[in-house]
């Protein structure tokens, strides 16, 4: 596809690790795991798995009291990575005198206001209410975090929630990137936030059996990609974003530009829920691959999927090996949901900011905790210590969700 | 507690305003309450006083006509 150029001109999140970019990226290239031991106080039955907290984040610090006030848990972290992202790219929130009716924002969310909904669930059947907070639906609705970030930023163009399972903010930022490489929006603000900690969205992946074993002294390591002693993903809270910017309006203006967003695939395994295809993902790999108008040969990086289930891991790799070829076994992949954890809707936004800074930063952050490879998940060059000082000239990050939808997001290094 | 610290004591929590800013003659409007706080406002007077709103109240400009307006309702269905 021809275009405008689209460059990564902001980047923002919450860090489970309670520092900014730089810190949360020299955290991973140190293999540092943010995953922790939860322990909830629910009746008749806490939660108790490992968990990725963004334990030092306060919306009313972030946000302010009133306006966090509006907001569920996911849209909270949403809107304080979008801040974070928008300052990055120099723009103030303040400044009235840009045309930005034409700006717009893409979003990602598997979860939605969970949060909310789960407590009106408790006020009506644990606390014996007969009504609601007359706030409830606009905490709970899958598009308040986007709806909310148009409307703090001043963002005239299109405002829209992508719901995806585990790709959902991959489809968002693939769908802003269209639109910014069309001309339509010369600014587009994109990403991901969720928060699984309700207490029946926590209890439904449990009971899918696809969450990580371990306890308060193991679950730093739990989450194990790749492995062979690998026992499933692990969940964790958060919000991530992206500002992306016609190339020509972000040098007008003299922005920095972080790197550039060169392509987007999406395909779909059209077969089962859960279980996922490698022909499915070959597609999506070679859609993004023919969109970004690179050979395989041309990607130095890809950042996996790579959840650490049973199934999936395995199926990643052989997709990268159908598309990869002989290139495989020198194809450098990590999966750092081994530290940041699973976000959901948040994951594939964390995951396009940490392929971005590995691009520009040129160093490669590893899969913790791989000490045993699965044999079935060989024949890729898997990154098993921090490198820098790498050539990295583009690279891919993954997403494949349940319900067999795949994008897979293309990047490449400002030369 | 009277209507009056009710309204401060909710303004100074999902708002952070100073109950003392807080006066009879303070314009809702200035005081960032929208109608969707206010609707928050009487949801709370409800619970507090376990009283009822009818839907077609006529909505109120200050602090002072709000104070009013749940004074006349906690004295009929008090």
């Amino acid at each position: 596809m021809t275009g405008r150029r689209v460059a990564v001109t902001g980047m923002g999140l919450v860090s489970p690790f309670c520092g900014d970019l730089v810190d949360f990226f020299d955290r991973l290239l140190a293999g540092e795991s943010a995953i922790r031991f939860l322990r909830t106080d629910d009746v008749p039955r806490p939660l108790a798995m490992p968990f990725v907290s963004c334990s030092g984040f306060s919306a009313d610090a972030a946000l302010g009291r009133a306006l966090a006030g509006t907001m569920d848990r996911f849209a909270q972290l949403g809107v304080a990575a979008a801040f974070g992202a928008w300052a990055d790219a120099g723009f103030s929130r303040a400044d009235t005198a840009q045309d930005r009716e034409s700006w717009g924002v893409a979003w990602g969310t598997a979860l939605g206001g969970t949060l909310a909904y789960e407590n009106g669930y408790r006020d009506f059947w644990q606390k014996g209410r007969e009504r609601l907070s007359p706030l409830s639906l606009i905490l709970g609705m899958n598009n308040a975090a986007n709806a909310h970030i148009s409307i703090q930023l001043g963002l005239g163009g299109v405002s829209m929630s992508h719901t995806v399972a585990c790709a959902s903010s991959a489809i968002a930022i693939g769908e802003a990137f269209r639109r910014v490489r069309s001309g339509e929006a010369p600014v587009m603000l994109t990403g991901g936030s969720d928060a699984p900690q309700a207490y029946a969205v926590a209890r439904a992946w449990e009971a899918l059996r696809v969450l990580a074993d371990g306890d308060e002294n193991t679950a730093p390591q739990s989450c194990r990609p790749f492995s062979v002693d690998r026992s499933g993903l692990v969940l964790g809270e958060g919000g991530a974003a992206l500002v992306l910017e016609d190339w020509d309006h972000a040098v007008a203006r003299g922005a920095g530009i972080h790197g550039e967003m060169l392509g987007y695939g999406t395909s779909c395994d059209h077969s089962h829920l859960v279980r996922p295809e490698a022909a499915g993902q070959v597609r999506a790999l070679k859609a993004a691959l023919a969109d970004s108008r690179l050979a395989p040969g041309d990607i130095d990086y890809v950042n996996a999927h790579g959840t650490a289930t049973a199934e999936g891991d395995p199926v990643e790799v052989a997709a990268l090996r159908a598309v990869f070829g002989e290139g495989a076994a020198r194809l450098p992949v990590s999966a750092t949901k081994s530290m940041h954890g699973h976000q959901l809707g948040a994951a594939a936004a964390v995951e396009a900011i940490v392929t971005v800074l590995a691009l520009r930063e040129q160093a490669l952050p590893p899969t913790a905790h791989l000490t045993n490879l699965d044999p079935t998940c060989a024949g890729v060059d898997h990154v098993l210590a921090a490198r820098r000082s790498q050539t990295v000239r583009a690279a891919l990050s993954n997403s494949f969700a349940f319900g067999g939808s795949n994008a897979v997001l293309v990047f490449r290094a400002v030369a | 507690m009277d209507s009056l610290t009710l309204i401060r004591e909710f303004l100074d929590s999902r708002l952070e305003i100073a109950p003392e800013t807080v006066l009879p003659e303070s314009k809702l409007d200035d005081l960032n309450v929208d109608s969707l706080m206010l609707a928050e406002i009487m949801f709370e007077f409800e619970d507090r006083f376990n009283l009822t709103l009818h839907r077609n109240l006529k909505s109120p400009r200050t602090v002072g006509d709000l104070v009013a307006l749940m004074d006349r309702l906690r004295s009929e269905q008090g």
